[in-house]
């Protein structure tokens, strides 16, 4: 019993930056309807930036703050530089045109950083918690990752949902034409949902490297994870990236402790296979799916 | 003459890639009338709202709004600059609520309390949006998204209107009671271009009327005038 609550409190925290790759994700698809197959990519960047700045002032947060704000620009500069030309082309161009980024971001990081694995210091201790004498399987660093991945997502709902730009990138992102008609700046707020995208992913970057090294392959897994979750959300939807990542990060949290750690990456894979072929539309989306 | 006309189209030429929809379209509509355009599907009327409202950009001509060149302007500008376009069909964002819907109409509106005010007077206007303000707008009938559109489209407090097929797919009752709003409208100062398939609704409450067919003004004379021609009934407008 005592290690089932440790699987599940493990695969909370981890299942939640599964969440965060999935809700930027979601944010691109949402904007631009792109997968952004660079995600990963750009997070690994802005880590080794985060890892930079902490060596020269020594401060974690200010890496972490260089960070946010470096995705932040890396996601704006992205979608007006690379993306807005295949905007109005063929799904197939923009796939190719993130891959290709994907490659561009691994490729610079390599030859500006080398690609050695680099240890990313954790905000908190990674000493596991304890209630009395039962181990809970996660350490104050887990909490952490759990809480500041659930207020990012908090404060980009209540954004969306309270403010005057979240309602315009809601209106530019279901119907461009009528949000133009309306006044809606749609190339600004489809600027500004890549910037929110890399935001976050910037954010889930920082919060995994210190369990998995820094090095510019280092976001792959994750991205391939935080995929599924996202898929397991229908996509379309920030709360179902969120349910989609916990529920993946629980299900291969207890695939690793009771069948073995070396099966994880199979499962999460399978899990993505099963949901494409049984619900491709996910398990959050309306029944009525919407033409994409 | 000397008040400068609500809405001038001069010459305008607008098409799409290597087709004219618009050739050379003229149009004169005075401050606080209705001006119905009128012709057969592909006559280029929606090609004429579009071009007026910055959707698409003429090719040559000039659009001016209360004497002002607005030629070229984005569909974005247009709408901040006192032109409402209400296109056909799916004009509402059938994701979002009624309300954040109405809210989109002047979200660029400066001043808390005037977009506030706005909304209120939406609601009144409109009671039966105030009942839904909660509700997703794809859940309205038909003729409860059209009475959507219109009073999204107010809430920017326009000087021109330009609608599209308001009566497209409506039941006749609810056809008459768009056209009545629409009649109202013109009493509160505001100029409509109503475009129409329902050449017999839209000349019931016009003042003046165009015909246009196959990129060009036909006829353009007062509404009474059109609706009596038989033969410009029995060729263009189907009645």
């Amino acid at each position: 019993m005592e290690e089932f609550g440790q699987l599940t409190l493990g695969g909370i925290s981890v299942g939640m930056i599964y969440a965060a790759i999935a809700l930027s994700l979601v944010l691109i698809w949402r904007a631009t309807r792109i997968l952004n197959y660079a995600q990963g990519g750009m997070a690994m960047f802005t880590t080794y930036v985060a890892l930079l700045v902490i060596k020269h002032t020594g401060s974690y947060w200010a890496g972490f703050a260089v960070a946010l704000a470096a995705g932040l620009v890396l996601g704006a500069v992205i979608e007006r530089l690379v993306i807005r030309p295949v905007e109005s082309k063929p799904p197939l161009n923009a796939i190719i045109v993130t891959i290709g980024l994907l490659v561009f971001l691994e490729g610079l990081a390599g030859i500006i950083y080398g690609g050695q694995f680099r240890s990313f210091p954790a905000a908190f201790s990674i000493d596991g918690l304890h209630i009395g004498s039962a181990a809970l399987g996660i350490s104050a660093n887990d909490v952490f990752v759990a809480l500041a991945v659930l207020a990012a997502a908090l404060l980009l709902a209540a954004g969306f949902r309270y403010t005057s730009a979240g309602l315009q990138m809601r209106a530019a992102a279901f119907s461009p034409p009528v949000a133009r008609l309306l006044g809606v700046r749609v190339g600004r707020m489809l600027t500004l949902g890549w910037a929110l995208a890399g935001l976050i992913g910037a954010l889930a970057g920082v919060l995994v490297s210190p369990s998995t090294f820094l090095y510019p392959n280092s976001m792959d897994s994750i991205f391939v994870l935080g995929f599924t979750a996202a898929v397991i959300g229908g996509l379309d939807s920030p709360v179902g990236a969120v349910a989609g990542g916990l529920i993946l990060g629980v299900a291969l949290s207890y695939v690793g402790g009771y069948l073995g750690s070396g099966l994880v990456n199979l499962f999460g894979l399978a899990a993505l296979t099963l949901v494409l072929m049984v619900r491709p539309s996910g398990l959050f989306s309306p029944a009525a799916t919407r033409q994409v | 003459m000397s008040e400068p006309a609500a809405l001038a189209v001069e010459e305008v030429v607008a098409g799409y890639g290597g087709v004219l929809a618009l050739q050379s379209v003229s149009l004169t509509v005075r401050p606080a009338t209705i001006t119905a355009v009128l012709g057969a599907n592909g006559a280029g009327k929606t090609t004429l709202l579009r071009a007026i409202s910055g959707v698409i950009r003429p090719r040559r001509g000039r659009v001016l709004v209360g004497g002002q060149n607005v030629t070229g302007r984005s569909a974005e500008d247009m709408a901040r600059s006192g032109v409402a376009h209400v296109p056909e069909g799916q004009g509402v964002i059938a994701e979002l609520t009624v309300q954040e819907n109405l809210r989109l109409g002047a979200f660029w509106r400066p001043g808390r309390v005037t977009r506030a005010r706005a909304l209120a007077e939406a609601y009144q206007r409109f009671p039966v949006l105030a009942g839904a303000r909660n509700r997703a707008a794809g859940t309205l009938s038909g003729g409860e998204r059209q009475m959507l559109v219109i009073a999204r489209a107010l809430m920017a407090r326009p000087r021109v209107l330009l609608l599209d097929e308001p009566s497209l797919g409506l039941a006749p009752k609810i056809v008459s009671q768009v056209m009545e709003l629409t009649a109202g409208l013109r009493e509160t100062g505001l100029t409509v271009l109503l475009v129409e398939q329902n050449a017999r609704s839209a000349l019931s409450i016009a003042d003046q009327g165009i015909v246009l067919n196959l990129g060009k003004v036909v006829v353009a004379a007062d509404a009474v005038t059109l609706a009596a021609d038989v033969g410009l009934r029995k060729h263009y407008l189907g009645f």
